[in-house]
């Protein structure tokens, strides 16, 4: 119940202050770069990672990004940068 | 971002782990603190990666920690290839010793050329050049600059003229022009010969042409000495009188010095410092003491460094302090009165032609005025008093 209600006040404040939603609200910031680069930050960690698939933790939830010859070309605690060929970017919702 | 270059600098290694949980590893890598580069998955349970040099003994805990094993697959950066410069220190030893060889081999005097000279002449330069360590093999920043040889060489060897020193990458040229020694004798119009200034005649010497004074005569500027006109009356005959009429002639000269007078000396003492100049950059190579004078003068001497054919941006810069002493001259009235008479000899014999001979001397007036000293002398002189003058025919 405290939980929603944080939220609601959240994404209230967003709205109302302008702020950037990705700092008040703890989301993924992600940048793409065509389909060659995808840049994601404020992940929570490495769940899977194959030439074809790269999943990853998010605060609420996960990110698939499926495509081919997938390389990370670096990785720090909160930032991810993929190289490859991008298809797909799937929120799922758990 | 991790910086590219820093990773380079302080050296990489690629690294593969194999087993179950990759992603975990990295994970715990990533929390661990431990950079981590171009993962790639080769298959379902490889995965490789980059991490730097540093984070090596931090990786070990984490293997230990996890499922995984971890194999090094590859090093890159430059601890390693100072590593493999270390195990190849023969190769690398050879390689600088071939720049320093080609360096000094460029910066040395390879060639001398003496053109313009007789043999003689030549043996005599190529004496001197060896007296001032000009010859083969020498280094060019170590000898004089081709200006001050040029100098030095018209200085000591007497019978050049001239010599032009050019320095052609590592050959000298010397251009001489030598003095030419007989001169050749002039075709000379018929002339008379006739004094220069008022004297009295001492002696003669006529090699052609009718006497017409005598020793002891008394004669006027401008009166003709030996005529060109020989002959008897009416069969009068035309030369050039040629010959040496000595007179006695008269000098007077004044000199003015000052009984107190100060100047910089150098006392001999030295401090030599070289320095190598990159642009406005000046490295110390040797001599690093300040001079310990409290007075000097600055000596400065800079050469260019030469690779093969080219002139560095890099100088060779000599800088001789020489030490100065400020003496002061106190002279009393006799040292300065015998001072000015010995400058009043010398400005007269500076004027005088070589023949000429100084035969008395006399004070006319001395006096002491503002600390000066004003001495006036007259002297008698023995010299040549004949000049020639042509004569105008047709009249």
């Amino acid at each position: 119940m405290v939980k929603k209600w944080r939220q609601r006040m959240r994404s209230w404040l967003t709205n109302k202050l302008e702020l950037p939603a990705d700092i008040v609200m703890d989301l993924p910031r992600i940048t793409m770069i065509g389909q060659i680069h995808i840049y994601i930050e404020n992940h929570r960690g490495l769940l899977t990672f194959s030439d074809k698939e790269l999943r990853l933790l998010l605060k609420q939830g996960q990110l698939l990004v499926r495509g081919e010859q997938f390389v990370i070309k670096t990785i720090l605690p909160e930032e991810i940068l993929l190289q490859g060929k991008i298809n797909q970017v799937i929120y799922i919702d758990e | 971002m991790k910086n590219q270059w820093l990773s380079l600098f302080i050296g990489s290694v690629r690294v593969k782990v194999q087993g179950r949980g990759a992603e975990r590893f990295i994970n715990a890598c990533l929390r661990n603190g431990i950079t981590v580069w171009d993962v790639k998955k080769h298959s379902e349970d490889i995965t490789t990666f980059f991490i730097l040099l540093k984070d090596i003994p931090n990786v070990r805990a984490v293997v230990r920690n996890s499922e995984c094993k971890l194999y090094f697959i590859g090093k890159n950066g430059f601890p390693f290839f100072l590593k493999k410069m270390v195990s190849n220190i023969g190769f690398m030893v050879g390689i600088s010793l071939f720049f320093i060889m080609v360096f000094l081999l460029s910066n040395m005097v390879w060639n001398i050329q003496i053109k313009g000279a007789k043999p003689e002449t030549e043996y005599r330069i190529m004496k001197e050049l060896q007296r001032m360590g000009v010859e083969k093999g020498a280094f060019q920043f170590l000898i004089d600059d081709p200006e001050t040889i040029q100098r030095k060489l018209t200085n000591r060897v007497e019978t050049i003229t001239w010599v032009g020193v050019e320095l052609k990458g590592t050959t000298f040229y010397f251009q001489v022009v030598e003095k030419k020694q007989p001169k050749e004798t002039k075709r000379i119009g018929v002339q008379h010969l006739v004094a220069k200034k008022k004297a009295v005649i001492t002696d003669m010497f006529v090699e052609e042409g009718q006497p017409v004074i005598s020793v002891h005569d008394h004669v006027k500027k401008g009166q003709i000495l030996v005529s060109g006109i020989i002959g008897k009356e009416g069969q009068t005959k035309l030369v050039p009188a040629r010959g040496k009429i000595f007179g006695e002639t008269w000098y007077k000269s004044t000199v003015v010095l000052p009984l107190q007078a100060s100047f910089h000396v150098l006392t001999g003492k030295y401090v030599e410092k070289h320095y190598i100049t990159i642009k406005n950059i000046l490295i110390p190579v040797w001599g690093f003491k300040k001079p310990p004078f409290s007075h000097y003068k600055i000596d400065q001497q800079k050469k260019a460094l030469r690779f093969w054919r080219w002139e560095l941006p890099i100088f060779y810069e000599r800088v001789i302090y020489r030490e100065t002493e400020e003496v002061t001259r106190n002279y009393s009235w006799e040292e300065a009165l015998q001072k000015a008479k010995e400058i009043a000899r010398k400005e007269l014999k500076a004027k005088l032609e070589e023949d000429a001979s100084i035969k008395g001397e006399k004070v006319l007036h001395e006096a002491k005025e503002n600390g000066k000293v004003r001495v006036e002398m007259h002297y008698q002189v023995i010299e040549n008093i004949a000049i020639p003058q042509p004569i105008v025919q047709g009249d």
